[in-house]
């Protein structure tokens, strides 16, 4: 189970270069519009609570992100949802856009197989 | 959603182990459901720990999987409150939380959580520990099976023994009463209507016979006279020789104790007219039932010593009954005043005479006695 405690902090140039296919259990497919369309929304909400620096709303967005991210498979918005948990925390607005920014980056490169 | 529509429509079909999934996060809740589904779990879902408590306590499932950082009422306070209604008590509650802190542990497991299990989820290990939780309750399910089946066993030797001491009838209700205590630990005065019947001229019949015979005569006697007892719900207090002593109103009331007696007395009487007839036939002597029943106060205890006890009654009307019994020849009852106005209405008046002011051994006033050939 990845916690994404030991990954490097989030790096938009590595990003490009990483590969953003996910392979999800193909029992899950259906659910997979639902939960990236839900994906996107919190990017916008996250926008909006850092933009008024509501940093307790972005620490629970960030919780709920890590929580449900790698339940269905996608390691990555587990590892961001922790990114943003601990920014919200410590207060880091810097780290925080960057992590922002990068969760919409994979969403928006993100390619699902089934398997 | 569809995943507990399926869920639910797969349990139809089977004996549904119900497990309720709650998550503020519809993602997640969704993605339980459907690997539960999968397992050919029943699914329910809520969104909040309100409405979770509302649909435990209206439906309780069979599992509960819950999330702890939730709007309003937190996971932590919904498993304390169905770990503290022992209605809801044995519930298992896991706790499926991204917390990982040693304090936050540490808080579920004072909440009386079950299990937990970690945020993001891996199904393998949700599946495993929901099956583990699964098969635990069926365990407890046919303990518990076997646990209440013991207890009806028990209750119906309990029930059986009984039946062999008070009517059948009477024993069912002290079974189903068992708050009531009819066999109080004190003594108490209460009005009661005592029957006596004795087989006359029995000792005769002893010489008469051989034992092995007597035995199965006398069987055959008071299997007629306890079922008349019996069904009018008498309680038979004391079985001697060839004597019976029945108790009406007591323990339970019975307002119309007297007419119970009466027609208790008509059974004995017309119940043992055949047994009869085959002794003759056997070379016995004629005999009968003679019959006394009398009214009034009588003590109602269990008198004896710390090693043995009876469950008995004393006192005037039971040594009057005893009296009158002794009188009474072959099928006669004699019936003392205050009882025969219980049963006045329903004696057929040719068959009754009245005998007057009584003196009975052991009682220092006469008593009206009513003697009724049956």
């Amino acid at each position: 189970m990845t916690r994404g405690t030991t990954r490097p902090p989030y790096n938009p140039e590595n990003m490009k270069e990483n590969s953003h296919k996910v392979v999800i259990a193909k029992d899950l497919e259906d659910l997979i519009p639902v939960f990236l369309k839900n994906r996107h929304k919190e990017v916008d909400t996250l926008r909006v609570a850092l933009a008024s620096a509501d940093f307790e709303q972005l620490r629970q967005l960030g919780h709920r992100m890590k929580g449900v991210g790698n339940s269905y498979g996608f390691e990555r918005v587990s590892a961001i949802g922790k990114q943003i948990e601990d920014g919200a925390r410590s207060g880091d607005r810097t780290a925080l856009e960057e992590s922002i920014a990068g969760y919409a980056d994979f969403l928006s490169r993100v390619e699902v197989a089934y398997e | 959603m569809s995943d507990l529509a399926a869920a639910s429509r797969l349990a139809a079909s089977q004996t549904a182990f119900r497990v309720l999934v709650v998550d503020d996060d519809p993602d997640m809740v969704a993605f339980l459901a459907r690997i539960l589904a999968r397992e050919g779990l029943r699914v329910d879902a809520e969104f909040d720990g309100e409405a979770a408590l509302a649909h435990i306590a209206a439906s309780p499932p069979d599992l509960v999987l819950l999330d702890v950082l939730m709007p309003g009422m937190s996971g932590f306070e919904v498993c304390e409150r169905i770990k503290a209604d022992p209605a809801t008590a044995l519930i298992p509650v896991v706790l499926v939380t991204a917390l990982e802190d040693h304090a936050s542990r540490v808080r579920g497991i004072d909440t009386g959580a079950d299990d937990f299990l970690s945020k993001p989820v891996n199904r393998e290990e949700l599946v495993a520990r929901v099956k583990s939780l699964r098969r635990l309750h069926q365990t407890r399910r046919e303990l518990e099976g076997r646990r209440l089946a013991a207890e009806i066993e028990h209750k119906e030797a309990i029930r059986k023994t009984f039946s062999r001491y008070i009517s059948p009838r009477l024993a069912d209700r002290l079974i189903a009463k068992s708050g009531e205590a009819p066999f109080d630990a004190e003594a108490q005065r209460i009005n009661v209507v005592a029957l006596f019947a004795d087989l006359r001229g029995f000792t005769r019949l002893t010489e008469t016979f051989e034992v092995g015979e007597v035995v199965g005569m006398l069987n055959e006697y008071f299997a007629v006279i306890t079922d008349a007892a019996y069904r009018h719900e008498g309680t038979i207090f004391s079985m001697a020789g060839d004597c019976l002593l029945v108790g009406f109103n007591v323990p339970f009331p019975q307002p119309d104790a007297a007419l119970r007696a009466w027609h208790t007395a008509q059974e004995m009487i017309a119940g043992f007219s055949p047994v009869l007839s085959s002794w003759v036939r056997r070379g016995g002597m004629s005999t009968g039932v003679g019959i006394g029943i009398a009214a009034g106060e009588a003590i109602i205890g269990n008198i004896g010593s710390p090693h043995h006890m009876s469950y008995t009654i004393i006192g005037d009307a039971v040594n009057t009954a005893a009296r009158l019994m002794q009188m009474a020849k072959a099928s006669e009852l004699l019936v003392s005043g205050p009882a025969y106005e219980g049963i006045r209405h329903a004696v057929p008046a040719g068959s009754v005479e009245a005998r007057g002011e009584v003196a009975l051994r052991g009682r220092s006033s006469a008593t009206p006695v009513y003697s009724i050939r049956l």
